[in-house]
């Protein structure tokens, strides 16, 4: 007795066409990657806060003090968006899904570019009816180093912890506005067209995608990560 | 007939609260709360936000602590980060989708939730505590002097474990991964905005933010007199009141606890209301005092003696100058400052016969220093509020302009200007005393406009940032280049009409 027929059409069913059958197979995989990290959800987030940062452009939600301080409520939002994405990273599954999946690090690298892409065209998108600090250099700049921070701290902690890097970027931020700061680490601090600033954001961005594209974001299974 | 049950006292037994189980569950929730992960990013964002900034000041607490705690800056090094840890443990039943099934255990689920949340809060508060303890520590090794602002530090704790009862709210009623970063950036947000509303709104209600910074610091608090406890007592009672309600909140939700509990939860959440609102009332009546921030309710009369002290004392051309013994290390500074300035005046009516310190006071619109230097009783004393002006060793103040201060407020007072910049023949009498005390007239204008002074130093006529010209420093220059025997006589026969504002620059020499 074999298996062998089981996956023959039920007798009258049209059969379904290969090529689409083949098709359906290859997309259920991703989807299935997207659903386990709730990117759904994450789209969601991206779009509140592509609005947040569009009426707080619209209606000037300002803080007190220079230019530099006038930035922080968008940084803040961008910031907040790369915690989303880093977020996405946590999976639930550890070691079973690690063992089984030969695409794991390529659906991992693509859904953090994809995510990392569509924050950056939402919050474009929203900053083109207001005037926003630094313009759309500046955002992208300090998006891809917020969600670089995110993903090397998803990687070093675990996905659910990956909000720790962008909130303790952005507190480094913080201080660094109130001064000078000549180091383009600091990149948010630094004008829009600074080359540093954008090599530092980018070289922390094409790490964190690195780590968590070979690496994965740490939990239970592969060591001790907080629950 | 019936046999009625007796009535049950209503005690914690009744609502499953005994505390030795509870304990048990404490203990097991503090061994597995993810807070203790976040510690060391916390301790190293402490450092660099909270510590580091603050030992570029002088060596007062109150100038040190501004930043730290006035400002609120360790509040938000901790407050986003605990927000977020407490809501992921918050919505731990609702993402592992366990809450049918702990539903079912002896210990009522509010309760369990509770020991949930005070594992994390224990393990918060306690880190702030210790780091807020060791940068005191640390600034004691470095000899800061005056006494700790330790209702700000309990207001500090106080915060920490609001943000991780409302963190822990939001993730019990949002149970997703996604909970914990929007209660962290959430919380963020809320203490930037919180800060900046301080510098807009300078009284009422918003002085009861966390982070409003707006006369919440004297600049001799600790040091002249005691910290007020009004506001902080006030943001204390605020916190305590959130903390309640986002905890109220949670047992309000639970399913399978019983009427009683929820009943129970909604009274703790109304209570928490009723305490949050009540300090916001409280602070719609505050108003700034000479020694911090009064709320009349609060208040204790006892909190505004000021400090009985042995002054550090010196002299300046012969005139003894006394202050503080917590500045006595500036002592040398402003001797060598005054000093030439009594030389100018010395023998001439209401010369001062010696300078004390007095407290200073923070202006909302000139901030410390606006205060004016004055001289009163007989014989004249020169009151000093050292305090509002920037000492050696702060930020953006060198030795040569905090001595030029010194001079400029107390030729400003000699000429009886107070608080304005003074009639033309004022300025021009100040120009000339503070040429012979050593500011040559050409560097006047530009020291005159700088950062930190109040507002008349720039007015226009003691020259702003342009070149010593005009009729002012014309009558200074000629007032100047009489020979000091007639200078001198001059202003003994003038000071009188000068001081009352009657003489005209016409009049000068």
């Amino acid at each position: 007795m074999t298996a062998a027929g089981l996956q023959e059409p039920l007798p009258g069913a049209a059969p379904a066409p290969r090529a689409e059958r083949r098709a359906a197979a290859a997309l259920r995989l991703p989807w299935l990657y997207l659903v386990s990290r709730r990117v759904p959800a994450a789209l969601g987030l991206l779009a509140g806060l592509a609005a947040l940062l569009c009426s707080a452009l619209h209606w000037h939600w300002a803080i007190a003090g220079g230019a530099a301080a006038q930035q922080f409520i968008s940084l803040t939002i961008e910031a907040g968006a790369a915690a989303v994405i880093a977020v996405t990273t946590y999976g639930p599954f550890g070691e079973a899904e690690r063992a089984t999946g030969r695409w794991l690090p390529y659906l991992r690298l693509g859904t953090a570019a994809a995510l990392a892409a569509i924050a950056y065209g939402a919050l474009a998108a929203a900053a083109a009816g207001g005037l926003l600090p630094g313009g759309t250099l500046a955002l992208l700049r300090n998006l891809a180093g917020s969600t670089g921070t995110g993903l090397l701290s998803a990687a070093a902690l675990g996905g659910a912890f990956g909000w720790t890097g962008p909130l303790a970027c952005l507190v480094v931020t913080e201080v660094a506005l109130t001064g000078n700061p000549t180091t383009p680490w600091v990149w948010a601090a630094r004008p829009p067209h600074d080359l540093g600033g954008a090599v530092c954001a980018a070289l922390v961005f094409a790490a964190g995608t690195a780590a968590i594209t070979l690496l994965g974001a740490r939990d239970g299974g592969r060591a001790s990560a907080p629950e | 007939m019936t046999a009625a049950a007796p009535a049950r006292p209503v005690t914690a037994r009744a609502f499953g609260l005994t505390p030795l189980p509870l304990l048990r569950l404490l203990r097991i929730e503090l061994r597995r709360s993810t807070m203790p992960w976040l510690l060391p990013l916390i301790a190293a964002l402490f450092w660099f936000d909270s510590y580091r900034p603050s030992t570029g000041m002088p060596p007062l607490y109150v100038l040190r602590t501004f930043w730290n705690m006035g400002q609120g800056h360790t509040i938000i090094d901790f407050g986003p980060f605990v927000a977020g840890a407490a809501a992921w443990t918050g919505s731990r039943d609702g993402r592992r989708r366990t809450a049918d099934l702990v539903a079912g255990t002896a210990r009522p689920r509010w309760a369990a939730q509770l020991a949930a949340w005070a594992a994390a809060a224990i393990w918060a508060v306690a880190a702030y505590l210790a780091f807020t303890g060791a940068m005191f520590a640390a600034y004691a090794g470095q000899g800061v002097r005056g006494q700790p602002p330790w209702w700000w530090a309990a207001a500090g704790a106080a915060a920490v474990a609001a943000f991780s009862a409302a963190g822990f709210a939001a993730g019990a009623y949002w149970p997703s991964r996604f909970a914990a970063p929007l209660a962290a950036f959430g919380g963020f947000l809320a203490m930037v905005m919180s800060s900046q509303t301080g510098f807009r709104d300078t009284t009422g209600w918003a002085l009861i933010l966390p982070t409003d910074s707006n006369g919440n610091f004297q600049p001799d608090s600790g040091l002249l007199y005691p910290w007020l406890p009004d506001l902080p007592i006030a943001r204390i009672m605020l916190l305590a009141g959130i903390t309640m309600a986002a905890l109220g909140l949670t047992g309000v939700r639970v399913r399978g606890d019983g009427p009683r509990m929820r009943l129970l939860a909604a009274a703790v959440t109304a209570a928490g209301v009723a305490a949050a609102g009540t300090a916001v009332g409280l602070a719609g009546t505050a108003r700034l005092s000479a020694h911090g921030i009064v709320i009349p309710a609060l208040h204790d009369a006892a909190s505004d003696r000021p400090f009985r002290y042995a002054p550090a004392c010196g002299q300046a051309a012969g005139v003894p100058v006394c202050v503080n013994p917590a500045y006595r290390r500036w002592l040398p500074d402003v001797t060598a400052a005054l000093g030439p300035v009594f030389g100018e005046v010395a023998g001439l009516p209401g010369a001062p016969a010696r300078a004390i310190q007095v407290g200073a006071v923070y202006d909302s619109a000139d901030g410390g220093g606006g205060q004016p230097m004055t001289i009163g009783g007989r014989p004249p004393v020169l009151l000093l509020p050292l305090g509002a002006f920037g000492l050696p060793g702060a930020p953006g103040t060198t030795d040569p302009f905090f001595a030029f201060q010194l001079r400029l407020f107390a030729v400003h007072a000699f000429t009886g200007a107070g608080a304005a910049a003074g009639t033309a023949a004022q300025r021009a009498v100040q120009a000339a005393l503070l040429h012979g005390a050593g500011v040559p007239f050409a560097r006047q204008p530009s020291l005159l406009s700088s950062g930190g002074l109040p507002s008349w130093a720039g007015a226009a006529g003691n020259g702003g940032s342009g070149v010593a010209q005009g009729p002012v420093y014309d009558a200074a220059r000629r007032l100047a280049a009489l020979p000091a025997a007639a200078r001198h006589a001059w202003l003994a026969a003038h000071l009188a009409a000068l001081r009352s504002g009657q003489l005209t620059l016409a009049r000068l020499p």
